[in-house]
């Protein structure tokens, strides 16, 4: 029922957000064909195949990326979905101009940028879930005052967005602590300050919450939410918790193979692979009745599943239709949950 | 290095603070460095010490001139030392390169701030102390002449330089090497060799001292040190002055054209 609730509130959102965010036609973030090509040396087998590749390595060539095209309007949250190894961090790393693509072209606010990557990643934030980009040897502070002076941030710019984020994660507490000495959920605050404290207007996560405890999540998906509400952020994250996607994100693109199978908002994802639900219903016999509009799915002892489609009928008129014809002991509405979507969007080709 | 872009010093300047602040911070390496100059300083002057017996000069060179070159090239292998390949492996081999490369500033840039931090922390820490060390137990390395001395200081500079650069274009394998580790002990040993820190180039036999002097290593250590000691007349040395400025303008371009050509190559690893 909760769930019921939640779905509700958020297809509000989603139009909204939507409709406000396609309707201006300057794109943020472009991306047009995009491809990127990996030679790696082939190993083979054992020893032998050790011995071989020291002599003559064979090349192999993967296509991480293949044709991805995709454009993010400003202020959008877009979550980056797919299996490990399906292209979403080689993507972004290709979009922060870290790597340069084998062919197409990406544009971040009209530049590219591998082109001219110092003058893109001044408006660009990033976050590696694995990795940290403070100074181990340093307390946080310093780390700070570092990127200050990189991105030569004004002292009053950099006291009040400091300020504004502390009200957030609550970094004053863990400032003046050696960053190598701060749990991952401390750490993890510490780097989304980091990446934030020249108000970028693109943020990139990749898997930010990885590894974190529920105290730790809730923290980072509050700042990425705020930071999208006050400062009007463009986000895109990659992850694999779908709670990051249900609580932040208005539109999701799932990669696989190197290109993209959806792209949309969660809800129609939703309604589209899933498009019923499933009653349980605990009669007092083992006898279930037969109902037009839903397919007896399941049946043990007592017990029986059907499943509806979410256009044909609601589920109390289901209810009350099957209690009329024989009485019943109890009831539970079955959702087919994010994960199983996602799982059966994942396997789909 | 610029890139059209305004050279951002205030954030070089703070890498190389925070890079003093941290190798003061670590006491530990810094008795080891000293204890591990020291043993070659000794080692290396009472060798010399031995095989002067019975001579006053050998090649035109006195003992105590002998003594100060063992001294001031101890003292400068300590200035040399670089990390910029250490570094540029570790951060390829971790894949903190992309968050290096993530910054609006040129790379090597803080490469180079960190490494001259470190240079700047090591003068006090260990320079120094060989010095007085040196002076106390082999005798005090006088140079031949103030104005030597003030030549000195320039070709020291433009040997750190080289050196650097030097480090700094072999680091760039390690973005396509996976291993580099041996490479870089293999290098760091040879330059010592060829470029008179431990044996000077008047003792090399006349063919390879000739092939010696065309490549840039001797413009490391042997150039200095022959000014230092007032080996050879005024003339020679400016002339080699000059030989030195060339080589650091060669290695210079060739480390810009290597360092963009490699970071359109990043290979991250792993993520």
């Amino acid at each position: 029922m909760l769930w019921e609730k939640y779905k509700s509130t958020m297809k509000i959102t989603v139009n909204e957000k939507c409709s406000s965010a396609y309707r201006k036609s300057d794109h943020m973030i472009q991306v047009k064909n995009l491809k990127k090509n990996y030679v790696i040396a082939k190993k083979e087998k054992g020893l032998g195949g050790a011995i071989k590749s020291l002599v003559k390595s064979e090349k192999q060539t993967i296509e991480a990326v293949k044709d991805i095209s995709f454009q993010i309007a400003k202020g959008e949250i877009v979550a980056f979905l797919g299996p490990n190894g399906a292209g979403k961090s080689t993507t972004v790393k290709m979009m922060s101009g870290i790597l340069t693509p084998t062919s197409g072209k990406i544009f971040i606010n009209g530049k590219e940028p591998y082109q001219n990557r110092k003058e893109v990643v001044k408006d660009l934030g990033v976050v590696f879930g694995q990795r940290t980009q403070l100074n181990w040897d340093l307390r946080l502070g310093e780390s700070f005052e570092l990127l200050r002076h990189v991105y030569q941030i004004d002292k009053e710019t950099y006291e009040q967005n400091l300020q504004v984020m502390d009200n957030i994660l609550g970094i004053s507490e863990i400032i003046d602590i050696p960053v190598r000495q701060l749990s991952l959920g401390q750490r993890m605050r510490g780097d989304l300050v980091a990446a934030m404290l020249h108000s970028p207007s693109v943020l990139f996560l990749d898997e930010p919450t990885i590894g974190l405890d529920v105290d730790g999540k809730y923290a980072i998906r509050k700042f990425i939410k705020e930071i999208n509400r006050v400062k009007g952020t463009t986000v895109i994250l990659t992850t694999h918790d779908l709670g990051d996607v249900q609580e932040l994100c208005k539109r999701l693109i799932i990669i696989n193979h190197g290109t993209i199978i959806e792209d949309g908002p969660l809800e129609e994802l939703v309604e589209r692979i899933a498009p019923y639900k499933d009653l349980v219903v605990e009669f007092y016999d083992e006898e279930a009745v037969e109902h037009p509009k839903a397919q007896l799915h399941k049946q043990k002892g007592n017990v029986a599943k059907y499943r509806f489609q979410k256009a044909d009928i609601t589920a109390a008129q289901l209810i009350q239709e099957i209690s009329e014809k024989k009485s019943i002991k109890d009831v539970a509405i079955e959702e087919v949950t994010i994960d199983d979507i996602i799982r059966i969007a994942y396997h789909r080709e | 290095m610029c890139n059209g872009l305004a050279v951002n010093w205030r954030a070089f300047f703070y890498v190389y603070k925070t890079r003093i602040q941290k190798t003061l911070a670590y006491r530990f390496d810094v008795y080891g460095n000293i204890i591990w100059q020291c043993i070659v300083m000794f080692a290396t002057a009472y060798f010399w010490k031995a095989l002067y017996t019975g001579y006053d000069t050998v090649k035109g060179v006195q003992v105590e001139d002998m003594m100060t070159y063992t001294i001031v090239s101890s003292m400068m292998s300590l200035f040399f030392i670089t990390f910029v390949e250490q570094r540029v492996i570790q951060s390829v081999e971790k894949g903190t390169v992309a968050t290096d490369m993530l910054k609006p500033i040129p790379l090597f840039g803080i490469y180079f701030f960190e490494d001259l931090g470190y240079t700047t922390s090591l003068i006090v820490q260990n320079v120094i102390p060989i010095f007085i060390i040196g002076s106390i137990f082999i005798g005090v390395p006088v140079p031949h002449s103030t104005f030597m001395l003030l030549l000195f200081i320039p070709s020291v500079i433009m040997a750190y330089m080289i050196n650097w650069l030097f480090a700094a274009c072999f680091s760039t394998w390690a973005f396509t090497a996976i291993n580099m580790n041996p490479m870089v002990q293999v290098k760091k040993h040879l330059i010592r060799l060829l470029s008179g820190c431990i044996i000077p180039m008047w003792f090399f036999p006349e063919w390879l001292s000739d092939i010696l002097n065309v490549l840039p290593f001797v413009y490391i250590y042997q150039l200095p040190l022959d000014i230092y000691i007032g080996k050879y007349e005024m003339g020679i040395l400016l002339q080699k002055m000059g030989i030195q400025a060339l080589w650091l303008l060669v290695l210079w371009c060739l480390f810009v054209y290597l360092q963009k050509r490699v970071t359109k190559h990043v290979l991250v690893q792993g993520g």
